[in-house]
C-alpha cells in the first residue's frame, strides 16, 4: 500500500518545494519511489485538474481516503484581525483546509522557517503564524497539544529554505514509522543537532578571532557581521548547498534562518556587540569564560592568519 | 444574455495558486478577471528596518527567482551610496542571475508548462500519447531529466554566493567574496556540461545554428531539416502547440516592456545594447520607443487597497491593505502597474521584441503575440545567453584578482532605483532610505505587469485581455486557458496567492 502524500502551499514563496527539485541522490523523484510514496497532490508539479483536486480533497476531509503525511509550505496567514482571508482557497481561510487535513494525517510536517514558526510575516500586518509554534511559542495554528495519528507532534523543518536532503530523509523515516529524535522545536536532531558553524571553512579564523568589518575578506563574520553560525542548528557545512558550498563559506553571514526567531528585528550583517564581543554566545557559553577564551586566542593567532593567508 | 456563463477557474502548475473568473458566451472567453488572493505584505514589513535588510528579506519573496529581487535590491542600495560595483563583481551577479533564470526557463517550460501536453483534454491530438511518455508530471521521461539536469546549473550560484535559492551575496558596492579561481574554472564546467545537455536534448542542434533561425520561414526550415530538431524539446514544442492551436490562442494588446538587463562590465568583449545585454525598451507591437522609468504607475482602482485616483509612481505608491470583498469592483491583491497609462505584457518575449530579434518580430508580424511564441521565446532564451556567461567567466579567469567590492559609505539617506529582467520579466524595486532606517520600499514583479486586474480605467491587464475568446468545453478543465496564462509563467507568489470563491453561477 503506498504511503500517500498531499503537498500544500500557504504563506511562503514556493522555494522549499524548488529546493527540493535541487535534491540529489535521491532526487525529488526518486525519494517518493524509494519510499513508496505516492503525491497525491503537489500544487506546482501535478497533472490533477482542478475538478479532481477539489474531489480529492473532499474525500480527505471525510476520511475516505487515507492521507499519511501532509507537508505544509509557508507561514499559516492569520490575518487580518485572525480572520485567515488574507490568504484563502475557495473562498475559505486557507488556515481552515490545512487545519481539517492535519486531523486526519498520520504525519504532519512543517516543511521551512515559515511553516514551522511563522518567519517572513510573523510580526506583519498578515499575522503569521507556524502549524504548532509562533516563534518560540508554543500554539500556532493547531495547538500545543496537536498530535497526529501517528502520535507525533508536527515536525518542523525548518530553514529558509529548507535543505533537500533533510525532506527527503525525513519522508523515508516516516515512510517506515522511524521515529526521529528532536529538539525542544520539534525539530530532527539528525539535522538541528549541530551548529551551522560547524564545517565552516573559516573556522580556523573564528577560532584566532580574527574578524572582518567588512565584505570581500576571508575572515570571521560572527563578530561584527551579523553572522548566527554559531548560535542556530543547522546542517548547511555539512551537506552544503547544491553540493557546492554554503553561505558562510562564500562570504555570505549566517542569517539564523533554521531558528525560530528568524527573521530577527535586528538588522542584518550587524553583531550587536558590547566591547568587541558579541551580546549573543553560543549556547551553554559562560560570558566572562568566553572573554578569556577568545582575548587569548586572539593573542595567540599566528602570523598566516592575521594576514589572511590561509584559504577558506 | 442566457447563454452567458461566469466560471471561478483556479489555476494548478504555476507559482502559486491562481483563479481566473472569466465569462463564457456560447463557449467562449468575452470577459476575464485575473484575481490574486493572498496578501504577504512585504513593502510594509520592510519599512523601519535597516537599509541592508532588503538584501535578506526581498529574496524571501520568490523561490525560483529569488536572486533578481537580490539584484533589484542590491542595485537600488548601489544607486542610494552613488557606488558602481567594480566589473568583476558585475560580472558574478550577471553569471548568477544567469544561471537562475536558464534554470527557471527549462524547469517551467517542461515541468509546469509542457505537461499540460499530457492533459485528458489533447487525447484527441496524433502527438499525444508521445506527450504522456515525454511529458507526464514527474513521470514522463523529458520530466525526469529536466529534474536531473536543471539542478545543476545553480551549482554556479551556490559557488559564486553559497547556495540557492536564497542566498543574499549581492551588496551595494558589489559582492562579498571573490571565489577563488579553481571555483570559476568549476563553474566554466558547469555550465559547459549545462549547454552540451541543452543543445542535445531540449534544443536539438548547436546554439549557432538556432541562432541562424531569423524568420516563420527559416523556423520551418530548422524543423525539416532533422528529427534531431523535430525531436528536441524546442521541436515538439512548436509541433505540438500547433496542432494543439496555441499559435492562435491568446494574443493580448501585443504591448511589450523590458527594463534592460546585464549591464555589459568595463572592460568586456561581449557586445550589447547601451550598455546591457538585455536591452531596454517599450514596444507597441514591432515598434520600439526608449524606456523611461518615470512613465511607470500604479493602479489600484481593482485592487484591495486603500484608493487614489488615477496611478502612482512607485516613489509616491503606498501598501494600504483593504480586505473589502467583491465591493466596489475590487477584486485582486495586486495593484495594476501601467506604462504610460497602458497596460504592457513582459517576460522573454517582449524581450525579443524590444530586442528587435527577426524571428519574434516574424513570429508576431501577422496575428500578434500567442501562447506559442511566449513559451518559444523562453525555451530558447538560454540561446541568447550562453556566449555572454561564458565570455564574462573567462574574463573572470583573466583578471581574477581585481577587486570585487568597493567599500559603498554610509546609507543615510537617498533614493535609488533597482531594476532588471527576471525569468518572468521586468522587475523593480524603488527605495527610500531616510535617517539610516528604510522609509519607502515599493516592489513591481514581472507578475504584477502580466497578472494585473483593472486599472482606474476600467482596462484588463495583459493576460485578462489575452484571455478573451479562448474556447472553454469544460470548466473544471480549463486546458487552453492554462496554456494561455501559463505562456507569461505566471509567478503569483511574487505577486499574491490567488484565490477566489468558488462554484459556478449562471447569469
Amino acid at each position: 500500500m503506498p504511503i500517500s502524500l498531499f503537498w500544500v502551499q500557504c504563506g511562503g514563496c514556493g522555494g522549499d518545494s524548488i529546493s527540493f527539485l535541487n535534491a540529489e541522490s535521491p532526487n525529488f523523484v526518486e525519494v517518493l519511489k524509494g519510499a513508496g510514496i505516492r503525491l497525491l497532490w503537489h500544487p506546482s508539479l501535478s497533472d490533477a485538474t482542478i475538478g479532481e483536486r477539489r474531489a480529492l480533497v473532499e474525500r480527505l476531509r471525510q476520511g475516505e481516503e487515507a492521507l499519511d503525511i501532509l507537508v505544509v509550505e509557508g507561514s499559516i496567514v492569520r490575518g487580518p484581525s485572525s480572520t485567515g482571508m488574507y490568504d484563502t482557497h475557495e473562498g475559505r481561510p486557507k488556515k481552515d483546509l490545512v487545519a481539517a487535513l492535519a486531523r486526519r494525517a498520520r504525519f504532519v510536517v512543517a516543511l521551512g522557517t515559515c511553516a514551522s514558526f511563522g518567519g517572513i510575516g510573523v510580526d506583519g500586518p498578515i499575522e503569521a503564524s507556524g502549524l504548532q509554534f509562533r516563534r518560540c511559542e508554543p500554539g500556532g495554528l493547531l495547538g500545543a497539544d496537536f498530535r497526529a495519528a501517528s502520535g507525533l507532534p508536527v515536525v518542523n523543518l525548518a530553514g529558509c529554505p529548507c535543505h533537500p536532503e533533510v525532506l527527503a530523509g525525513t519522508l523515508m523515516a516516516l515512510a517506515v514509522d522511524v521515529r526521529l529524535e528532536m529538539d525542544e522545536f520539534n525539530r530532527p536532531l539528525a539535522w538541528y543537532g549541530m551548529t551551522v558553524h560547524q564545517g565552516c571553512t573559516r573556522n580556523e579564523y573564528h577560532e584566532y578571532r580574527i574578524e572582518e568589518e567588512d565584505f570581500g575578506q576571508k575572515g570571521c563574520l560572527f563578530f561584527h557581521k551579523g553572522c548566527h553560525g554559531p548560535l542556530v542548528g543547522g546542517p548547511c557545512n555539512k551537506l552544503l548547498w547544491n553540493r557546492r558550498s554554503s553561505k558562510t563559506r562564500a562570504g555570505v553571514p549566517c542569517f539564523g534562518c533554521t531558528s525560530p526567531e528568524f527573521p530577527t528585528v535586528d538588522p542584518f550583517f550587524f553583531t550587536r556587540n558590547i566591547e568587541g564581543v558579541p551580546t549573543a554566545l553560543p549556547n551553554g557559553i559562560i560570558r566572562s569564560h568566553y572573554l578569556v577564551y577568545k582575548t587569548m586566542a586572539a593573542a595567540a593567532a599566528p602570523e598566516r592568519l592575521k594576514n589572511r593567508k590561509a584559504e577558506i | 444574455m442566457a447563454n452567458r456563463v461566469i466560471c471561478d477557474i483556479p489555476l494548478n502548475r504555476v507559482e502559486g495558486d491562481l483563479e481566473i473568473k472569466v465569462a463564457v458566451e456560447d463557449g467562449r472567453v468575452v470577459d476575464a478577471w485575473s484575481s490574486g488572493t493572498m496578501f504577504r505584505g512585504f513593502e510594509r514589513m520592510l519599512v523601519g528596518r535597516a537599509p541592508l535588510d532588503g538584501l535578506v528579506i526581498t529574496p524571501r519573496i520568490c523561490g525560483i527567482c529569488s536572486l533578481t529581487h537580490l539584484t533589484a535590491a542590491a542595485k537600488a542600495l548601489d544607486g542610494i551610496a552613488g557606488v558602481a560595483p567594480p566589473p568583476n563583481a558585475g560580472r558574478l551577479r550577471n553569471v548568477a542571475l544567469m544561471a537562475e533564470t536558464m534554470q527557471s526557463d527549462v524547469r517551467q517550460s517542461v515541468l509546469m508548462h509542457m505537461n499540460g501536453f499530457a492533459n485528458v483534454f489533447h487525447s484527441g491530438h496524433d502527438l499525444y500519447d508521445q506527450a504522456v511518455a515525454r511529458y507526464a508530471s514527474l513521470a514522463g521521461e523529458r520530466s525526469l531529466d529536466v529534474v536531473r539536469q536543471t539542478k545543476r546549473i545553480v551549482e554556479i550560484i551556490a559557488l559564486i554566493g553559497g547556495q540557492w535559492p536564497h542566498t543574499s551575496f549581492m551588496v551595494p558596492g558589489g559582492v562579498v567574496y571573490a571565489p577563488p579561481v579553481s571555483d570559476i574554472l568549476k563553474c566554466r564546467n558547469i555550465l559547459s556540461q549545462f549547454r552540451s545537455w541543452y543543445e542535445g536534448t531540449v534544443l536539438g542542434c548547436p546554439t549557432e545554428r538556432w541562432l541562424e533561425v531569423d524568420s516563420r520561414q527559416a523556423l520551418e526550415a530548422w524543423l525539416a531539416e532533422s528529427s534531431r530538431h523535430r525531436e528536441s524539446d524546442v521541436g515538439f514544442l512548436i509541433r505540438f502547440g500547433l496542432g494543439a492551436g496555441l499559435g492562435n490562442l491568446g494574443r493580448g494588446y501585443d504591448r511589450f516592456l523590458s527594463y534592460g538587463s546585464l549591464e555589459l562590465p568595463e572592460g568586456t568583449t561581449v557586445a550589447g545594447t547601451a550598455g546591457r545585454l538585455v536591452a531596454a525598451g517599450f514596444a507597441e507591437g514591432v515598434t520600439v520607443e526608449a524606456f523611461d522609468q518615470a512613465r511607470i504607475a500604479e493602479h489600484v482602482a481593482s485592487s484591495w487597497y486603500r484608493d487614489y485616483p488615477g496611478g502612482r509612481h512607485p516613489f509616491d505608491g503606498e501598501t494600504e491593505p483593504v480586505p473589502s470583498g467583491d465591493e466596489g469592483g475590487k477584486y485582486s491583491w495586486s495593484k495594476a502597474p501601467r506604462y504610460k497609462g497602458l497596460a504592457a505584457e513582459t517576460g522573454p518575449l517582449a524581450e525579443r521584441i524590444v530586442a528587435g530579434d527577426p524571428l519574434f518580430r516574424d513570429l508576431i508580424a501577422d496575428g500578434g503575440a500567442n501562447a506559442l511564441v511566449r513559451q518559444l521565446a523562453r525555451l530558447t532564451r538560454p540561446t541568447t545567453y550562453f556566449q555572454a556567461m561564458d565570455a564574462w567567466l573567462g574574463e573572470l579567469i583573466q583578471r581574477f584578482g581585481e577587486p570585487v567590492y568597493h567599500h559603498p559609505g554610509d546609507l543615510q539617506d537617498g533614493e535609488g532605483i533597482g531594476l532588471c529582467q527576471a525569468a518572468r520579466g521586468a522587475l523593480g524595486h524603488w527605495v527610500r532610505i531616510k535617517d539610516g532606517r528604510i522609509a519607502h520600499y515599493q516592489i513591481i514583479t514581472p507578475t504584477a505587469w502580466n497578472g494585473a486586474p483593472r486599472d482606474s480605467e476600467g482596462l484588463r491587464g495583459p493576460w485578462e485581455e489575452a484571455l478573451i475568446g479562448i474556447p472553454v468545453s469544460d470548466p473544471d478543465n480549463p486546458a487552453l486557458l492554462g496554456h494561455v496564462v501559463r505562456s507569461f509563467d505566471p509567478c503569483l507568489v511574487c505577486t499574491v496567492h490567488v484565490v477566489g470563491a468558488s462554484g459556478r453561477r449562471t447569469l
